[in-house]
């Protein structure tokens, strides 16, 4: 039996001479928000889209609650709430309408599902308006209704903040955030916004051109990117020496022959810099940094395209 | 598979295409009350019993009926590409089969409905015209013929419908083939050997609009269950 509830296996995707999604491997473990952060275009809605078996898988594998989705789908997909893309629904219905629909044909047992759904994205239930003047942000609501409607243990979200304005924003991180936290939901969540993904998420997956570029738990990405001194000596083995004999450093990093990270920041530098230069470490820079979640990004995807 | 008819009926509430029939058909009984104001031999043909019953089936079969058909089929199964629903749905699992043989019978039930409307208009009609004139044959016999134009032309026009499903380029192409199809016909009704294995007026064999031996309503079956062969192979 798999650790996690999600994993695929070198799973790539290529549409004609383009592949959207290369080799990658993604592990959701039970319990915890997986924020798949990527540009528009890096191939997160399609590694979502194959996850769910929505889209051919060219080469790789994708384990779900521990089996392949490919004939197990009966099995599957009653534990899966998702939504991918924009919500489809019937333009000439009501939301309560749609949901009924949706809760019927999958057997909700619970009499009142499409309420509490409705309720829980802030909907009104039996209202008389129909899902055709409906605004983006309403329509995203219902959405998330729709997949939490029969209780699901896993959600796969693909961009449920768009079209939400910031209220309705911070109420469907909220709301996410509970449902892992409150009720143990397993959630792999997509957005190109890297402060939905930092705000929500547990552990984090970075994808570009369809590669997986990072997957890490969100502690240890933002202990990579916490404020630090960088501090470049000539003699890194005598320096480091000195930090933990003098200055009682536990808490620092070497980087390379030359530089060292000291990850205590109130430490007094004046002090550290003439005591290194006085048993002959020649100290060539010692400055404070701090590297954004953002700064991160940019630097392993090496640009731009990320609000 | 009850499950999902009811889940079809559902979402065609509010639909513009189920009124669309509605006036399509009784439009079609107003052109041929119309029509029946003309005069032969100084007698209007309205004022025949039975007339207009007669006559409404063929102007409704061969210019709108099976074209407003397959336009809710191929409406209801494009519909759930279009409306982006169809993710929604495998994601449940629905099977898809079993969906599309839902609309399928949905479909059918529509084509009897509004064979039956144009029906129950005609003889409205007609009784208020001239009660005394008509027999319980009469009427019996139209009604069944009618039932049958309903059953028949839903399995000549099934074709047109999985085209158009297949082909994913919108519902309304269902509309243009349909009364490309059944305008055909007419000409088909003209040759003897067309009208046997013509879809459309195999239909009218089967249901007795047209005097047919035994013969060319079994090969008229045969053609139908073909139709209905070939949608199913899509």
């Amino acid at each position: 039996m798999s650790d996690f509830v999600i994993e695929t296996k070198k799973l790539t995707k290529i549409y004609g001479e383009q592949t959207a999604v290369s080799s990658v491997d993604i592990h959701v473990k039970p319990g915890r928000i997986y924020g798949l952060l990527g540009r528009n275009g890096a191939g997160k809605t399609t590694i979502m889209k194959m996850i769910l078996g929505l889209t051919p898988i060219t080469s790789g594998e994708v384990d779900v609650f521990g089996q392949n989705i490919k004939g197990h789908e009966k099995r599957i997909y009653p534990r899966i709430g998702a939504i991918i893309e924009t919500p489809g629904f019937y333009p000439n219905l009501t939301g309560t309408e749609n949901l009924e629909i949706f809760a019927k044909l999958r057997g909700t047992p619970r009499p009142n599902a499409v309420k509490n759904a409705l309720e829980v994205v802030g909907l009104p239930y039996r209202d008389k308006k129909l899902f055709s003047k409906y605004s983006l942000g309403m329509k995203q609501r219902l959405g998330i209704a729709n997949a939490i409607l029969h209780d699901p243990e896993l959600l796969i979200l693909d961009e449920p903040t768009n079209g939400l304005d910031p209220i309705g924003i911070a109420e469907v991180r909220n709301f996410i955030k509970d449902l892992s936290v409150d009720r143990g939901k397993t959630i792999l969540i997509s957005s190109h916004i890297l402060s939905e993904i930092a705000l929500l998420a547990d552990d984090i997956g970075i994808i570009d051109h369809g590669v997986l570029l990072e997957e890490s738990s969100m502690e240890d990405l933002e202990k990579k990117n916490r404020k630090y001194i960088q501090l470049q000596v000539s003699d890194v083995p005598k320096a480091s020496l000195i930090l933990e004999r003098q200055f009682h450093v536990t808490d620092y990093a070497v980087q390379d022959e030359h530089n060292l990270r000291l990850y205590d920041t109130a430490l007094d530098m004046a002090a550290i810099n003439k005591a290194l230069v006085v048993q002959d470490v020649a100290v060539i820079s010692s400055q404070i940094c701090n590297d954004t979640l953002e700064d991160y990004f940019k630097q392993i995807t090496g640009g731009e395209g990320i609000a | 598979m009850e499950l999902l008819l009811w889940a079809e009926r559902r979402k065609l509430r509010r639909s513009k295409i189920l009124w669309i029939a509605g006036f399509a058909t009784v439009m079609v009984a107003l052109i041929v009350f119309a029509q029946g104001q003309f005069t032969f031999y100084e007698s209007r043909y309205i004022d025949g019993a039975g007339w207009f019953m007669t006559a409404a089936q063929s102007l409704a079969t061969f210019y709108v009926l099976p074209a407003v058909i397959a336009l809710l089929g191929s409406y209801m199964i494009c519909r759930e590409e279009q409306e982006d629903t169809l993710k929604s749905l495998r994601l449940i699992p629905v099977d898809e089969v079993k969906l599309t043989l839902s609309k399928m019978v949905l479909a059918l039930v529509f084509s009897v409905v509004i064979y039956l409307l144009l029906f129950a208009i005609t003889f409205l009609v007609e009784a208020v015209l001239h009660f005394e004139a008509l027999s319980i044959g009469l009427v019996l016999g139209n009604l069944k013929t009618y039932l049958l134009d309903g059953i028949g032309v839903f399995f000549a026009i099934s074709p047109i419908i999985a085209l158009v499903a297949r082909m994913k380029k919108g519902y309304w192409l269902a509309l243009v083939f349909a009364e490309i199809y059944s305008f055909a016909g007419l000409f088909a009704s003209m040759s003897e050997q067309l009208k046997t294995v013509y879809p459309m007026t195999a239909v009218f064999n089967i249901s007795g609009y047209y005097d047919a031996s035994m013969v060319q309503v079994l090969i008229g079956i045969i053609v139908l269950l073909a139709c209905l062969f070939w949608r199913c192979s899509f």
